[in-house]
């Protein structure tokens, strides 16, 4: 297999789908003491103008954190990961998250990542920097 | 409610250390391997360090942009000693109307001093004209 010391510039990652449902929802909000009842009840939701329970932002960003380090493997760690959410991501859309090599150096690959839904619409974008170890 | 004024401001430093369990849960419920490497965003859940004059959830608000950059691996059983900043606070308006854009950092060392991880979030969250 291909060390992370020589991947190249423009190489894409390998793409992470990812379909929250309420149960994963309801389970994150306890494994992360976000209970922000946006996340949770439908009802309160919509009167806050979402139109319906929304996945929680980091959750998302956890995907894209989880795409990395099963990419990375024991070859460096995620000194920087930044990202922007651009729309709601809802249960049972159908996510899918990516990254290319953008730039790096001996040491630093500099990934772009990009997370869309199934009507192709960007739900997150970010950069992240690998350390190779 | 959420003014200028509260720039600059900072939690107490609050020391937690990084269980085995918690983590474990938290990696079930991301659906990632457990193992004694911390997932990175983990350090989204140390929301213990509040910051007097900031209540959160603010009700309508939702989470713009994270920032989480780390100087070195975090493990599971490590003492961490985070505190959180107001970084800044400004308005702006766009689609949703007029909202107000949260800048908080999270620092976290460990016990020895080193800086570990630091983080920055922006909530955004409706403004709410106050009835004079």
């Amino acid at each position: 297999m291909k060390r992370l010391s020589d991947r190249q510039v423009s190489e894409r990652l390998p793409v992470r789908k990812w379909i929250p449902t309420p149960m994963q929802i309801r389970q994150y909000a306890e494994a992360s003491g976000d209970f922000n009842p946006i996340h949770l009840d439908d009802n309160y939701a919509r009167q806050a103008g979402l139109g319906g329970v929304i996945a929680h932002g980091m959750l998302l960003m956890a995907q894209m954190a989880a795409m990395l380090t099963d990419w990375i493997g024991d070859e460096g760690i995620i000194s920087k990961i930044d990202v922007r959410f651009e729309q709601m991501v809802r249960p049972r859309d159908t996510i899918l998250c990516s990254g290319f090599i953008r730039a790096r150096s001996e040491k630093v690959l500099v990934c772009d990542l990009a997370a869309f839904n199934e009507r192709d619409e960007r739900v997150l974008s970010g950069l992240a920097h690998i350390t190779v170890n | 409610m959420l003014r200028k004024e509260l720039i600059g401001r900072e939690s107490e430093s609050v020391v937690v250390k990084i269980k085995p369990e918690e983590v474990r849960r938290f990696a079930e419920a991301t659906g990632v391997p457990y193992n004694d490497r911390v997932p990175p965003t983990f350090v989204g859940t140390l929301l213990h360090a509040s910051i007097a004059g900031v209540e959160l959830p603010i009700v309508g608000m939702i989470h713009g942009e994270q920032k989480i950059t780390y100087y070195r691996q975090l493990r599971i059983g490590e003492a961490i000693s985070y505190k959180k900043r107001v970084k800044d606070i400004y308005d702006r308006s766009g689609k949703l109307g007029k909202m107000t854009f949260i800048v908080l950092e999270t620092i976290g060392y460990d016990l020895t001093g080193e800086l570990v991880f630091s983080s920055s979030s922006i909530i955004i969250a409706p403004v709410k004209e106050e009835a004079q």
